[in-house]
């Protein structure tokens, strides 16, 4: 009975995990990234096509890798080559994608909202044969999709990243300290927006596993502010790529709870908004754990 | 004498160039597509501004544009990010309208004004608790903001297909307003409603206020430089309070005319972004109360003529959403020309 | 092939030219600093030293004239072409990064590669360990820079230089942030170098160092160079006369009367955190009188700005009480404070004393908008309140454009002068003022000095806090040492030395 809710909320915890992590790098970098949900949009939306056109869940992946980077690069240049403020960007860039996403759907496909083509090649899920009939432990780790391998993955190789490279230390001084990067003769713009372009490219993979991970087609509203939860993970990860894993996980464990309490009668929107409550009670807690120290500005 | 002329050259040039490159960009994107561009934009503008009945509906779509424009721009030039007035015109629509049925027995001299009050109190509570947790906590409100936008669209949802469904009325909707709180057309057959006049109205208090009155004169200091404020003795939090639930009472009220005004009921889908829509306004405006007007003017041309041009072309509304997006992001861009500096400067 | 030990000129100028609009801020300047030499160049602010650094750095380039390198007239295509020939500089703000640890910093953008491409650690500790020996000096290379102290951040600037092959160091006013002792640590390490046979640049205005340790000084003065000497046939007096331009007196005040009556402004057992939640003031007992002027003597970060804060009632008080004229002030807000007589100049003034992007107006009507004098029933005077700024600005002598001029087109001088303005305008009964002379020039300083010295003499109290232990000296009729947030001691003025003070700083006895 567990182990169903328990393999869900693995699954619904990887686009919010692959998302938070790119969130994460781009922060460490010194950029917030509210435009995270216009990124995963748009990888949902390229994955479901180019794998429907292919056949191949692989080169659909690399396809949303693509796009969410570029779209990244975008937001990135104009943040800092033209010094616009960061977080009206990424709501811009929001309005905008989901505009143009919506403008393609009906330009090009003729479809209003959803988008259902034909021969979707679905992520293969990787069962692991003795492991799977193990009560709970089988739930976690069989059945899954590579990509939540992959984005569980990522966080001890964020961690290493940001501490033992030569990248990492430099990505970690252009945050705090922008004209110091300068000062020793690199370019901390260039930096900031190839974490940018990071953090685009795992948007783009968290939406891509939403449409051709789970659900198998595009939908307009299929990232359900996902992108913004991810935001929350990353702000109560404070930087470090474990917290932030953890607040992923929690999210994630909402997201099954909301889709099963629905199933059992439970008003539909009220179980919708507990995620953003979550994020408001967790900042309030850290706001309240805060309070010894009063600077705030912590973008 | 040019002296004085080059800067205003250089302010009105950076204003109209995130325009600029939305009218490019959309051009990119029409023709992409299969579209002629050139032939879209000049219908867009016939559709627009071609005669007093669509000059009408410009007007009739920028009225919600004009309050949620002021209801950001009143925030952002004191310092506070707010973003959540698309969720404040939600709860402000649906309480409103449900105040405009249910008291149907009223006269409408005081029904529309409790109404409307009820539309921009509620509004106003919503924003309380990011308020206080900015002014108390320095918990960083864009997100607390954000995130209350979402909840209260669910929140109403709910309320609307759940307990104050009204039986015989449609899903998702709640009874439509006694005739008396509607609020009477300026232009008939045309939609245009005494909310546009209210509603440039505040605008217009909104810039004086800001110049001559003291608390415009603090808020502005507030946003300029908090710090500096507060070592001056000006309360800082209670300032940051104030204007948030300023704020969140425009908002609010936005929604109020709305439902009273256009729709004449609540239901879901309300809006389709007005909320964030007024927070381009803002920035393009740069906070005062011209920009605020002309911005508002502008997207509500655009808007308007989005949606009737869906009936004589094939090019789907979307083209507006994705030229205001692109408005957003270019209005905080440093393109150049001097620009004043940015909301969060 | 250069043998660098034996030119005449390892770095120098020659007849540079720099202008920006009007103002001239080097006047065919010369300056030939030899190898393996400590060169000083002395002068006011606006001298034009800064403008001259700049260009031997390679940040900025001559209208006229060029940079000399080794004999050879070279043109510096920006600070990277400078560093790649070996010419380093430490500026005043410190180029840090405050999340990474001292060892991070010092290897940023040259770190070790080892097996893998990751960074050698043990590669870059050795390295660390190996100048540290170098330089004579132990830091704690784990620290974060955040939480280390000031000189060790100075000191790994130096050795960040040496780190990445600089061979000539400029260093920008470095002991305006230390102690007498560690200047003196400061100057060891100068000296070790240069028995290394690297040469050193080193701008200040602190006339003893230079005599000091100097091997040539040069004389700036108004964008010019008015001497060029050598230690052995100069003295101070000189040196000062050069940079002013005519005889500076060094003492010249007359001591104030003995202070009487109950204190205005008392601290009992007060402690203050900061902004970061570390307690960093306390416990302490301070009283200050009406008519004297108190001078904290401290090394910056030692609680200073804890207290100035406290005083202005922006402070984070931990324990303790605070009062002010009898009443206690512990838990006042800002507005209570400053109502209630308490006046303040920021030691930061763009971002504190004053908002830069407002007008000269509003800088100076801002906290009194409300006043009776200044609004009707929530709406302001306009009129009275452009009176009111026109008079108080020319009692103190603003040079300014129109009233809705930005602030921020006012120089220095005359931007701390609105501050002023602003505060004394409200007749406050004590002044809290820290750094009141930064970033202003000579002339401005003597004008603040004594607009300070004549606000004592009419009965208010100064509390005053300064890096600049001169102004400390000069203004001050009592003079209390702080260290490590604690009082060490106190001084009359009748009473006080350089040396004195410097042993308070350091939480030393004054005997």
């Amino acid at each position: 009975m567990i182990d169903p809710f328990i393999h869900a909320a693995l699954l619904m915890t990887t686009p919010i995990l692959l998302a938070a992590i790119g969130g994460l790098v781009n922060r460490v970098g010194g950029l917030v990234n509210i435009g995270l949900e216009s990124m995963m949009l748009a990888g949902a939306l390229v994955a479901v096509a180019v794998s429907a056109a292919t056949g191949s869940a692989l080169v659909a992946l690399a396809a949303a890798v693509l796009v969410g980077a570029l779209i990244g690069l975008a937001m990135s240049l104009v943040v800092t080559r033209l010094q616009a403020n960061e977080i009206i960007v990424g709501l811009g860039f929001g309005v905008a994608v989901a505009g143009l996403v919506r403008f393609i759907l009906k330009s090009a496909y003729g479809v209003s909202g959803t988008f259902n083509p034909p021969g979707v090649a679905m992520l293969p899920r990787l069962a692991i044969p003795y492991l799977s009939d193990i009560p709970v432990l089988g739930a976690i780790v069989s059945g899954q999709d590579g990509l939540t391998w992959f984005a569980w993955a990522m966080v001890p190789a964020t961690a290493f990243f940001l501490q033992r490279t030569r990248a990492g230390l430099r990505l970690r001084a252009t945050g705090a300290a922008e004209a110091t990067v300068r000062a020793v003769g690199l370019s901390p713009l260039n930096i900031r927006d190839a974490s940018t372009a990071f953090a685009g490219a795992m948007a783009g993979l968290a939406g891509a596993h939403l449409s051709i991970g789970v659900v198998g087609l595009f939908n307009e509203g299929i990232i359900g502010g996902r992108g913004f939860i991810a935001l929350a993970a990353f702000y109560f990860g404070r930087n470090a790529p474990w917290r932030t894993a953890l607040g992923a996980l929690l999210f994630g464990l909402f997201d099954a709870a909301q889709i099963r309490l629905q199933g059992h009668g439970a008003p539909a929107e009220l179980v919708q908004m507990l995620p953003y409550v979550i994020v408001i009670v967790v900042l309030t807690g850290l706001g309240l754990a805060d309070r010894g120290r009063p600077s705030r500005r912590s973008l | 004498m040019g002296a004085a002329i080059l800067p205003i050259f250089s302010r009105a040039a950076g204003v109209a160039a995130p325009f600029v490159l939305a009218v490019a960009i959309g051009a990119i994107v029409l023709a992409a597509t299969g579209h002629e561009p050139l032939g879209v934009y000049q219908l867009m503008a016939s559709e627009a501004f071609g005669g007093e009945r669509r000059i009408a509906a410009t007007l009739t779509a920028a009225t919600p544009l004009l309050l949620t424009g002021l209801a950001a721009a009143v925030a952002f030039r004191s310092g506070i990010f707010n973003v959540g007035a698309e969720g404040c015109f939600y709860l402000g629509g649906m309480v409103a309208a449900l105040l405009g049925f249910a008291l149907a027995e009223w006269p409408p001299i005081l029904v529309v004004p409790v109404a409307l009050a009820g539309a921009a109190i509620v509004g106003g509570l919503w924003l309380i608790g990011p308020g206080i947790l900015r002014a108390r906590l320095g918990v960083d409100e864009v997100v607390t903001t954000l995130m209350l936008n979402f909840i209260a669209i669910d929140l109403t949802s709910w309320l609307v297909n759940g307990p104050l469904l009204v039986r015989g009325s449609a899903n998702s909707a709640t009874a439509p307003i006694a005739a008396g709180a509607e609020l009477p057309r300026l232009l008939p057959p045309t939609t245009l409603h005494l909310g546009f006049v209210i509603s440039l109205a505040l605008v217009v208090l909104y810039g004086f206020w800001s110049r001559l009155a003291v608390a415009g004169f603090r808020s502005r200091l507030v946003g300029l430089n908090a710090r500096f404020s507060r070592a001056v003795g000006i309360d800082v939090p209670a300032t940051f309070l104030r204007m948030m639930v300023l704020s969140g009472l425009i908002g609010g009220l936005a929604g109020g005319i709305h439902a009273l005004g256009l729709v004449h009921r609540f239901v879901a889908g309300f809006s389709p972004g007005y909320g964030f829509t007024g927070i381009a306004i803002a920035l393009l405006g740069r906070n005062s109360a011209i920009g605020i007007f002309l911005a508002a003017i502008v997207f509500g041309a655009l808007s308007s003529a989005g949606a009737t041009m869906q009936l004589f072309s094939d090019v789907p509304i979307e083209i507006v959403g994705i030229m205001q997006g692109v408005v957003m992001i270019f209005a905080v861009a440093k393109l150049g020309f001097g620009q004043a500096r940015a909301a969060r400067a | 092939m250069i043998d660098r030990a034996r030119v005449a000129t390892r770095l120098g100028a020659r007849k540079v030219t720099r202008k920006f609009g009007p103002v001239v801020a080097n006047d065919r300047v010369d300056l030939t600093v030899a190898p393996g030499t400590i060169h000083a160049i002395v002068g006011g602010n606006g001298a034009g030293k800064s403008t001259l650094m700049r260009i031997l750095q390679g940040v900025d380039s001559p209208d006229e004239g060029g940079v000399v390198l080794d004999d050879v007239p070279v043109r510096l295509a920006g600070p990277a072409d400078a560093f790649a020939r070996g010419i380093g500089m430490v500026h005043q703000e410190f180029m840090l990064a405050p999340n990474l640890t001292l060892l991070e910093n010092l290897i940023l953008a040259r770190e070790p590669i080892g097996a893998g491409g990751l960074i050698d650690w043990r590669a870059a500790q050795a390295q660390a360990d190996r100048l540290a020996a170098l330089a004579g000096v132990a830091l704690d290379w784990r620290l974060k820079v955040a939480d280390a102290p000031v000189h060790q951040r100075q000191i790994l600037e130096i050795l960040r230089l040496l780190y990445r092959g600089a061979d000539v160091l400029i260093l920008d006013e470095p002991t305006a942030v230390l102690a007498p002792a560690q200047v003196a640590e400061l100057i060891g390490l100068m000296r070790r170098l240069k028995s290394e046979g690297r040469t050193i640049l080193f701008i200040s205005h602190k006339l003893d160092e230079v005599m000091n340790v100097a091997d040539a000084i040069t004389v700036m003065r108004a964008g010019r160079v008015v001497a060029t000497t050598i230690p052995a046939q100069t003295n101070k007096a000189q040196l000062a006369q050069w940079m002013v331009g005519e005889p500076v007196d060094f003492r010249n005040r007359a001591p104030a009367p003995r202070p009487h009556g109950d204190p205005l402004f008392s601290t009992r057992r007060l402690v203050a955190r900061d902004g970061r939640g570390l307690r960093r003031l306390g416990p302490i007992d301070l009283e200050l009188f009406p008519g004297e002027v108190v001078g904290i003597a401290g090394v910056a970060g030692n609680g200073q700005d804890e207290l100035v804060a406290c005083a202005a009632g922006l402070g984070s008080i931990v324990e303790g009480a605070l009062s002010f004229a009898g009443a206690d002030f512990t838990r006042a807000t800002a507005a209570r404070f400053r109502a209630a007589g308490i006046g303040y100049l920021s030691a930061d003034r763009a971002e504190e004393g004053l908002c830069l992007a407002a007008s000269v107006c509003d800088n100076f009507v801002a906290g009194r908008e409300q006043d009776a004098a200044f609004s009707r029933a929530g709406l302001l005077r306009r009129r009275a309140i452009n009176l009111g700024a026109e008079r108080a600005l020319e009692k103190l002598s603003v040079r300014y454009g129109r009233l809705t001029d930005a602030i921020r087109s006012l120089s220095g001088g005359n931007q701390q002068r609105v501050v002023i303005a602003r505060e004394l305008e409200r007749r406050p009964k004590l002044l809290v003022a820290a750094q009141p002379t930064r970033g202003v020039d000579i002339a401005g300083i003597a004008f603040i000095h004594a607009q300070i010295a004549t606000f004592r003499d009419s009965g208010g109290a100064v509390l005053l806090v300064s890096e600049e232990l001169d102004e400390i000296l000069e203004l001050s009729d009592r003079i209390v040492g702080l260290y490590r947030g604690q009082i060490t001691g106190q001084l009359l003025r009748s009473e006080a030395s350089v040396e004195k003070v410097g042993r308070l700083m350091l939480g030393q006895k004054a005997a």
